[in-house]
Order: C-alpha cells, then structure tokens, then sequence
C-alpha cells in the first residue's frame, strides 16, 4: 500500500481539484483508493457530496482508530472511499501535537485501514504543522501543487528548506506546475526557472488553469467525470500516470 | 468498495413490477437501464457446481458475467481457445471459477432473455448510498429477477432498507434458493451420487433394484456427453455408475436367482469392457504434465512421440465408442436393463430377496471389514504386492457396500467410518496406478516397430527412463501404504464398526 500526500504550504493552488481527480484516476486504474480529507477549507468531500459525520466532531474522536474507520464513506465511485473532513479535523492537529512524542500515531491510525486499501491519499491543510510533518514522514510521496509565480517559488524554496532542515527525505517531494496559464510569459519563466533549479523534483505533466475545474464546484464531481475529454482532464490523467510511475518506482 | 455483507437474492419475475413502485422513504431511487435487452446462455459443468454453489455464469454477447452469491457481477470477455476454466483468457471471472475441476468443460445449460438495470438510491445531496444491479432472466418454462445489492462503505441505512424492500418483495438469498429449478423448471438437474432413501426395515431385493435402477439412469445421463466427447469426466462417471450396479450384483448375494445374477454380471460387465481402454487413454493423456516433470528435456523427444501416438489412439478408441453408443444394439440392450429394473416383474427373487436392510447390510458390512481387518494386520514391508492390491480391493468393496447402506444407518456415524477408509484407499489407488502405468508402458515397448528410421529407440529410451522413475514413486508410495493402514486399522475404528454393523442389530 501507497500513501500519497498533496500538500502545498501555500492555499489557492488547485491542491484539492489534484486530491478529488488523483484519487479518481487511481480507482478508476483499478487500485483500491482512500481518500483523506485532512483540509477543513479543501472539502474534498464536498466533491463527492459526502456529507461530514456528525461523531467526527467530538473531539476526542482520533483516539479511536475503530471511529475513524467507521467514518469512512464509500464514493459514488468503484474503488473510491472517502474519509470526509470536518470541524474535528482541528483536533486532529491537536491531537497529534499532544502526541508529539509518538510521531507515528498518523502511521498506526491508518495502519488500521492498510489492508483494505493500495492507495491513501492524504489532501492536507496548507501550513506546515505537526501534522504535516506527521504526514511528511509517513507518505511515500508528497505531489505539490506549485503556481508559477514568484510567490510560489518562494513557498517551494520554504518546503525543500524544511525538509532539510528536518533531516526528511527531499526526493519524496514531486512538485508540478498547477494552474499554468500560456499566455503569461512570466508563467514561462518561473517553470524554466524553476526547472533548471530542481531538475529531478518536478514532474513533466502541467494542470492548465481551466473553467472546467473550477466548475468542479457547482457540478460536484471529478473533472475527470464530468468534462473526461478536455484538456484539463487529460492533464490529470497524465499527472496520474506520472505519479504513479514515480511512487511504484521508490 | 465490496462489502461483507452485500448479497444477491433471486425472484419470482413477477415481483419486478411491484419492486419497481416501491417507496425508498427519504432516497430518491432511479431505475436506469444497462444496454439493450440481450440473449443469453447460462454455462456451467455438466454437475452443475455453479448453480449448486449459488453462482450463475452466463454468456451475454461476447462476456461473460459471474454473478455471485455476494452481490457481485463480475465481467470479462467470452473469448476462448475451449470451453475448459483454463482455456479462459485471464480475468475476474476465470479468477472466480478456480475451484472448479479442471477436468470438466463448460456447457450450455439453457438459453434466453436478460434484461439488465440497475436500482440507485440517492439522498438529498445527490449522493449515492446504496446500488443495486438487477437481472431478469426469461427462460423458455421459467425465469427469475436477480438482485445483487452493493452497498458503499458507511451507508448502512440505505443499505439496509434496500435489503429490507426486497426481502419483502419475496427476495431469498442464492444460499436458500434453488436457481436450476426457478430457471429451468421440470428439468432434472444431474446427480452422479444419486440420493437413494432406504428405510432400514425395507426388502433386501428392492433396494437393490433401486440402486441399479438409479445408477443405470446416471449412466444413461452420460451417453451424449460422451459421444460428444466434451470432457472425460462424462466416461469416468459412466464407468462408476456402471461398476456400482456390477458391485451390487456380485456383493448383494442371494437377492437375485443364481443364473440371473450371473446373466446381469455379464451383460454389465460387456457394456463396461467396451470402455476400458478409451478410459485408460484418457488417464494417460491427463498425466502428461505429470510424465513430462518425471524426466529430463533430453528425454522429452521420446514423450512426444509416446503421446502423439496415444492421442491417435484416443481418437480412435473415442469414435470406435461412440459409434457403439449411438448403435441400435446399444439402445436395445440398455433399454431392456433398464426396463428390467424399472419394471422389475422379471427379476427372480433369490434366498435372501426378503431380508431386511439393515440386517442384511450389518452381515455384509460387517465380513468384508473383518476381510480387510485380516489382511491389514499381515500387511508389513515384506508382504507381496498381489496382496495390496487384494486390500485395494476390499477396500472399494467395503466402500460401496457402505456408501449403498449409508441411509440405513445414523448418517454421522457412517461418514465418519468412510473419511478414514478413503484416505486409506487413496493410498492405495496411487500405488495401484504406479503398478498399473509400468505394466501398459512395458506393453507399449513390445509393440515398437524395430526398425531404426521408426524412431523406436528415443522412444523405448523415454519409456524405459520413465518405468524407472514410475518405480521409484511406487516405492514411495508403498511407505505411506503401510502408514495408512496402520492408521485405519486401529482398535478404536475397530470397534466403531463392530458396534455400528456387528452388535447393533
């Protein structure tokens, strides 16, 4: 089993549409898939209409591996479950900060779901925290949506600096360049820039900025589901293929 | 995801209509076709262990679809190179069917309509909580509506109401219902162990002519299959029908007159003689795989020529068969035995007609253990071999008579008296086939063309190498021979017989 984190420490990156489409592209392939949605703003599970429980939200729910289980909610998709977010997911930060000695715990919960899933994919929240550390040592490998502007540059340089910092594997880290637009000429450069700069951390596949992603919100499905031949879903399909490649290739 | 508790439930075809009118409370439930309505064939083996098992294979175009007792259709292409489970592409289905025996072919059972939908129910954010796909299947006499529900992980709500609404519509789980006679009502589904009910006070001489009555029908089951040559498996139980009738002859004395019994012991044994040697053909070519293992690449050129001329001998003896199966004497024969035992106004009541069952079987029961008892006690490394296969023998002997009069005594006791037995005789089959195989392979040598172009030598060298390699296996199979009837000649089972055949009546 492979667990996949999308993280960026940086929001509006199109990190959640990567999340929603990754995932399908790994069920629709056949792998039986998980998808966590650890970003109370993401909503991940607003895309697949899977309502938040309402037990998530005692506080004292990530005690109990059993009650997360039994959060978990079956997509609309075959091979896609889904653990929705929540209010709760807050303490669930907390929660593993007040683990701070036992950094596995992210590990041992979801040991628990292990066998009933090949891929885990973790949407995370956009900050660098407990718990994304957490998730930085548990993943296989962490996809990054990355803008390219110079802002987002910078948070990129942020992430690789805390990782060495932290003493955590840098070639887990598989950037990409997310809502790339052709026009802009500065778009252009930061991406040979960028290139250049980390030849082996990005990907070659580019997610286009495209309404068809953005109407993800009013359609509440996968870009894959609903526009399956536009560019924009061809590109995550493409994304899928290299991520994959890349994780079996560890 | 597929869930523990997802299921399949069959019914009435009429219960469609109704289904479809019923009210999902707070879900909205959509009935959306799947393609158009379709022809159908449903295959399974010739015993029916899909069916049997609650699982139903139908071919639909060009897939195949595995539907299955949990709630599951699993789809892969009909494509094939045979109709064996190994001859399938790999796939779901072919993954599913591997508990069948590789030895059986699939057959069309039946032909007709499908028409496929499936049942969504959906909450008030247009999420799904529950599926269910639904087949109705028309036959040309019968038909049935198939519900496979597939529940999503963390709905159990919807699931359950689903599960609730068609259970109430008449569903009944494949486990508890019978999908051969919903489908094809009025046919007989085939039983190679035909279930006969003896009362334990009944005549001696009637449940005789019922076992052969019934197994005389087996064996006619068999008669197409074989001349169509779909599977050896249609001989094979052909055979064992046919020795069982034999073995009630020669086992069930005094029930008929002396002259008729023998009369029927050698009409029997003609109908059987005619068989022998396709079925020792088919033996040879299912151990191929085997012979091949045995010996080394360089002595594999000899193989092939010993098998390319046995699958020209099996051709032959197959159409030689058939052709006897198809004639008129044939029908007129097996017609007339049939009639006999049917009828039964011409069969001769012999000396011990009148007995009861029970006592009857306890007697026979009881002295062909104490046989068998007799010789396992001498059996030790330096015994001859003639006398493991006396042993072998006896053994089947015992075997049948038990299985015969199984119904007339407690059943869990019976069985568990038969499982010991049967290890035993699986021992000694094997040891019995080693011996056998050395003896028609040296007869193979005799019969070679001498002259140096024929290729006689690299055959008589592969021959040769594989007697030796046959012999040895023997060798080792004749240690365990030992083990194993040590093991079913314990005074425990001893005494288990004594007190099921000797003191209990």
């Amino acid at each position: 089993m492979k667990i996949i984190a999308c993280y960026s420490n940086k929001g509006g990156v199109g990190k959640t549409a990567t999340s929603v489409n990754l995932a399908y592209a790994f069920a629709a392939a056949g792998k039986r898939t998980l998808l966590c949605d650890l970003d109370p703003q993401g909503a991940s599970g607003f895309y697949f209409r899977v309502k938040p429980s309402k037990k998530l939200t005692e506080a004292a729910f990530f005690k109990d591996v059993e009650r997360l289980t039994k959060a978990i909610r079956g997509s609309d998709y075959s091979n896609l479950d889904i653990l929705p977010a929540n209010l709760g997911f807050r303490e669930f930060d907390v929660f593993l900060s007040r683990m701070r000695n036992s950094r596995s715990r992210l590990k041992k919960a979801l040991k628990a779901i292990r066998a009933d899933y090949d891929v885990i994919l973790l949407d995370c929240p956009p900050n660098i925290s407990v718990l994304s550390e957490n998730v930085f040592r548990t993943a296989d490998a962490i996809v990054v949506p990355v803008i390219p502007t110079t802002l987002s540059e910078r948070t990129f340089e942020q992430l690789v600096d805390f990782f060495l910092a932290h003493d955590l594997p840098v070639k887990k880290l598989h950037g990409f360049f997310s809502m790339v637009q052709g026009v802009k000429a500065l778009h252009g450069a930061t991406i040979a820039e960028m290139q250049s700069r980390y030849p082996k951390r990005f990907m070659k596949t580019q997610i286009p900025f495209a309404s068809d992603i953005e109407r993800m919100g009013v359609l509440r499905a996968p870009v894959m589901v609903t526009a399956p031949t536009s560019a924009a879903s061809k590109a995550y399909e493409a994304l899928y293929l290299e991520t994959a490649q890349r994780v079996e290739g560890e | 995801m597929t869930h523990s508790n997802d299921a399949s439930y069959s019914l009435p075809l009429a219960a469609a209509e109704g289904l479809a009118q019923e009210d999902f409370g707070k879900f909205t439930a959509t009935w959306m076709p799947e393609g158009d309505d379709s022809d159908l064939t449903v295959l399974d083996c010739f015993d029916l262990p899909l069916l049997r098992s609650g699982r139903l294979l139908l071919e639909i175009r060009n897939t195949l679809d595995l539907l299955t007792a949990d709630g599951q259709i699993l789809t892969q292409t009909a494509q094939r190179g045979g109709n064996f489970v190994t001859d399938l592409p790999d796939g779901p289905v072919k993954r599913a069917l591997g508990d069948l025996s590789v030895l059986r072919s699939l057959l069309p059972v039946g032909t007709g309509k499908i028409r496929r939908e499936t049942l969504t129910l959906r909450d008030d954010e247009d999420k799904v909580q529950c599926r269910a796909q639904l087949r109705q299947l028309i036959t040309a006499d019968g038909g049935a509506l198939l519900v496979f529900v597939q529940g999503l992980r963390g709905y159990e709500k919807a699931r359950a109401l689903m599960h609730s609404k068609i259970e109430a519509a008449g569903g009944k789980t494949f486990d508890d219902d019978d999908l051969f006679a919903r489908l094809f009502p009025g046919r007989v589904a085939y039983q190679a162990k035909p279930e006969i009910v003896i009362a334990s006070d009944e005549a001696a001489f009637d449940i005789a002519n019922d076992i052969i009555a019934a197994h005389i029908l087996v064996a006619r089951a068999n008669e197409p299959g074989i001349i169509a040559d779909h599977d050896t498996e249609f001989l094979h139980d052909y055979r064992i029908a046919l020795r069982k009738i034999r073995s009630v002859l020669s086992l069930f004395k005094g029930i008929y007159e002396p002259d008729q019994t023998e009369d029927l012991k050698a009409r029997f044994s003609s109908l059987m003689a005619a068989t022998g040697r396709l079925r020792d053909l088919d033996v040879y070519l299912m151990e191929k795989q085997k012979y091949y293992a045995l010996l080394p690449v360089a002595l594999h050129g000899g193989l092939d020529m010993l098998f390319n001329r046995l699958s020209a001998d099996r051709k032959e003896e197959h159409a030689k068969l058939a052709a006897r199966l198809r004639s008129k004497s044939y029908a007129k024969e097996i017609e007339k035995l049939e009639r006999l035992f049917t009828r039964r106004k011409k069969l001769s009541r012999g000396p011990k007609a009148d007995l009861s069952a029970h006592g009857y079987a306890s007697t026979l029961i009881w002295k062909r253990y104490d046989k068998v008892h007799k010789i396992a006690a001498e059996i030790g490394p330096n015994t001859d071999d003639t006398e493991i296969h006396a042993l072998r023998i006896h053994c089947k002997k015992l075997r049948y008579l038990m299985e015969f009069f199984a119904p007339a005594f407690p059943q869990s006791q019976v069985k568990s008296l038969i499982k010991p037995l049967r290890h035993l005789q699986d021992t000694l089959g094997l040891f019995n086939d080693y011996a056998i195989q050395q003896v028609s392979l040296a007869a193979i040598l005799h019969q070679l063309d001498e002259r140096p172009e024929s290729g006689a030598l690299e055959l008589a060298q592969s021959i040769g190498a594989l007697v030796a390699m046959l012999h040895r296996l023997q060798i080792e199979e004749r240690a365990k021979v030992m083990d194993g009837v040590a093991r079913f000649d314990r005074a425990e089972t001893r005494q288990r017989f004594r007190s099921l055949f000797r003191e209990g009546h």
